[in-house]
């Protein structure tokens, strides 16, 4: 049994020591409904994404029905991948994460059953959102705001289930016993903060009140940018911070590194997204700042990355070496998605490149990179320690990450290969439209494979997941009697 | 930064920056751009859309028509592109979409931009076989066929004025016919209502650029 990862570290700090089984029952059921939800909606958004890609090869593929062409299914699989599984897998670690940092298990006696049974009804609320939301979208009430397209009344259940969950974990910060707080669990709190700001300001803006639409352009970018950079990589984030330590059996150096990361990354986070829109009709100053947050942003990240991969490796065996991997490889998609992100950023690039499947690839990236891997670390990390048991098949957990490093790992060459071709030819008024369509055509292709894999992928990890909860169920049935 | 006030104003205070640079500012400022007088007619510019463009908006949101247009054209001194290609004869401003109720800005060009559609094919017709099956008329369009905003009926007494001229494997049988439903008309109306090739005060057109 591997209970020693996480809080042995601060057992120095005088109080009694923690009793991670305890805090560990607290949290098991709310933390492991949340990412079944959440492994089931990555199932149904890798299947969206490969008949998305087959659409872009032959788009006659599923055609003539209203609901499934690509401006329905687009959004879509979009969606499912940023709140069905992204966003629920963020909550699960999240709460997971803070618990145990804190030391503090999640309400204790009639209070933890209450609270429990509080984040499991939010969490209830949050699939029920996400499920009407989508259905709303297929059948034709789209908002047509991009990453917004959830009817308002959906995204209000979505805000208020966050903050039904969303409070305890920052509650929890603010009655730990372990004194000192970690970088991990800034980035958490800050994490937490944001999703309710960042969301409610853009839904109302956009979606439950419009303002004039001269006015949207830049909050719509604001919006995209600060979801990937201020929620969701911040809780992807602080589970490396948090974990790769403890699994490499470390102490995090060079702190102060860590101190500035965090705070650039906060600064720029929110400036990053309107690389969305240089060159586009908004005032000149908004561009440049785009530019300038887009190449600056590199900078948090070499940091983070100086401070997480400094580390040596060669404490990590057995079961932990796959939440270790997925970790790593998160960091090194962090480290991919910086210098892309900065090289994107300038007005040459971006005015060639900024329609292209260049940008996709840089979406696609943040998700199923830099924010998925690390995600699943802590998904393949946590569980046998919530069900106080190895509970992964090997071979399924090796399956699922070497086909989701390998399609993530394709689709995003193949989308930045094609992007530079379309963009290239883009840039050449003498080609026709038409034409540039025929060139993607290879790329698009193989990029059906690409998708393929991480369905695959995603199979492979919603098979282990469910066998090791079914052999908990049968464990307890029969210890029960 | 261990206490939860301490770490909390922090995070506030930073995050705080791009709110007000990206939201708070452009929903003052920009929220706030007028129409201006239009010199030549006396109306004002950009135009109001008529009622049938303003439902079309809707449609052109609900079929998530943004997954694969843009309706931006850009011009900086390195990208000139989007205006030589025909696509619009100005750089397109924050005061283009004072009349839209979403800014269907995009963000990707697995089609043309739109921001100009209106002004480049001013003919419903072609729209209505376009949206029908657009390879019919751009041979090798990635374009979905957009058949359900369609509605095949018998053909009662005399052919109805609407309906759309179809032929080879797309024409329908005998003494049926292929009209438009509402949804596709108020699309095609908001469409046609796209055009930005008037001047603005921030964004004049050159002459010696204008199409015509």
């Amino acid at each position: 049994m591997s209970h020693h990862t996480l809080p042995h570290h601060h057992a120095e700090s005088g109080h009694e020591p923690l009793d991670t089984k305890a805090i560990d029952a607290s949290v098991k059921l709310p933390v492991i409904i949340l990412f079944g939800n959440a492994i089931h909606w990555l199932v149904v958004a890798s299947l969206l994404s490969l008949v998305l890609s087959i659409k872009l090869v032959a788009p006659g593929f599923l055609g003539g029905v209203s609901f499934l062409t690509y401006g329905r299914l687009a959004p879509m699989a979009r969606d499912l991948m940023l709140y069905g599984w992204a966003s629920q897998a963020a909550l699960a670690a999240g709460i997971w994460l803070m618990a145990r940092l804190c030391g503090r298990p999640l309400g204790e006696g009639l209070g933890g059953v209450f609270l429990r049974t509080l984040i499991i009804s939010a969490t209830v609320l949050w699939n029920l959102a996400v499920l009407l939301g989508t259905l709303a979208i297929l059948a034709g009430y789209s908002s047509g705001v991009e990453w917004l397209e959830y009817p308002g009344w959906a995204s209000a259940m979505l805000l208020l289930s966050f903050l039904l969950i969303g409070i305890w974990a920052v509650l929890l910060f603010d009655r730990r016993t372990t004194g000192h707080a970690e970088v991990a669990q800034w980035y958490l709190v800050a994490a937490f903060c944001w999703f309710p700001w960042v969301y409610g300001t853009a839904n109302l803006l956009l979606v439950w009140k419009p303002i004039q639409a001269s006015a949207q352009g830049p909050i719509q970018s604001w919006f995209c940018g600060s979801l990937l950079a201020l929620w969701l990589l911040p809780v992807a984030l602080a589970a490396a911070y948090a974990l790769l330590p403890r699994l490499t059996q470390n102490h995090l150096n060079r702190r102060h590194l860590a101190t500035l990361g965090f705070w650039m990354l906060l600064f720029l986070g929110g400036w990053n997204g309107m690389d969305r829109l240089i060159g586009g009709p908004v005032p000149a100053w908004m561009t440049s700042a785009g530019v300038v947050a887009g190449v600056l942003f590199l900078i948090p990240v070499i940091m983070i990355v100086i401070n997480l991969l400094g580390m040596p490796r060669h404490g990590v065996h057995g079961a932990k070496i796959i939440p270790s991997n997925f970790l790593h490889m998160g960091i090194y998609a962090l480290i991919v998605v910086g210098v892309i992100g900065s090289i994107s950023s300038l007005p040459s690039v971006s005015g060639a490149l900024r329609f292209t499947a260049f940008t996709e690839a840089k979406t696609q990236l943040w998700i199923l990179g830099a924010i998925s891997l690390p995600l699943f670390g802590v998904l393949y990390e946590s569980l046998p320690q919530l069900l106080g048991r190895e509970c992964w098949n090997q071979t399924f957990s090796s399956r699922h990450y070497i086909l989701t490093l390998v399609g993530i790992g394709m689709l995003v060459v193949l989308m930045i290969l094609g992007g530079l071709f379309t963009g290239l030819a883009l840039s050449d008024p003498t080609i026709s439209f038409l034409n540039i369509t025929s060139y993607s055509y290879p790329f698009h292709l193989l990029e059906c494979v690409a998708q393929l894999l991480l369905c695959v992928a995603a199979l492979f990890l919603a098979m282990n997941v469910s066998v090791a909860l079914a052999g908990d169920y049968l464990l307890n049935k029969q210890t029960g009697k | 930064m261990n206490r939860l006030p301490t770490l909390l104003s922090g995070i506030f205070l930073v995050f705080l920056t791009s709110w007000l640079g990206l939201v708070a500012y452009p929903a003052i400022q920009l929220g706030r751009l007028a129409p201006v007088a239009d010199a030549d007619n006396g109306g004002t510019l950009p135009p109001t859309y008529g009622g049938q463009a303003i439902a079309g908006q809707h449609v052109y949101a609900t079929e998530g028509c943004i997954s694969c247009h843009s309706q931006q054209v850009r011009q900086t001194s390195i990208t000139s592109s989007d205006i030589e290609r025909g696509w619009g004869v100005r750089p397109s401003v924050a005061r283009d979409y004072l009349r839209d109720s979403t800014a269907f800005l995009g963000s990707r060009r697995l089609g043309q931009d739109l921001s100009n559609i209106g002004v480049r094919r001013p003919d419903a017709k072609w729209h209505f076989i376009h949206l029908y099956h657009p390879a019919a008329v751009c041979e090798g369009s990635l374009m979905p066929c957009f058949s359900h905003l369609f509605l095949t009926r018998k053909i009662q007494g005399q052919r109805s004025d609407e309906a759309l001229e179809l032929t080879g494997e797309d024409a329908p049988k005998d003494g049926y016919e292929v009209i438009p439903t509402s949804d596709a008309k108020n699309l095609v109306a908001y469409l046609l209502a796209l055009r930005h090739d008037y001047p603005l005060p921030e964004a004049p057109v050159k002459k010696a650029g204008a199409a015509k």
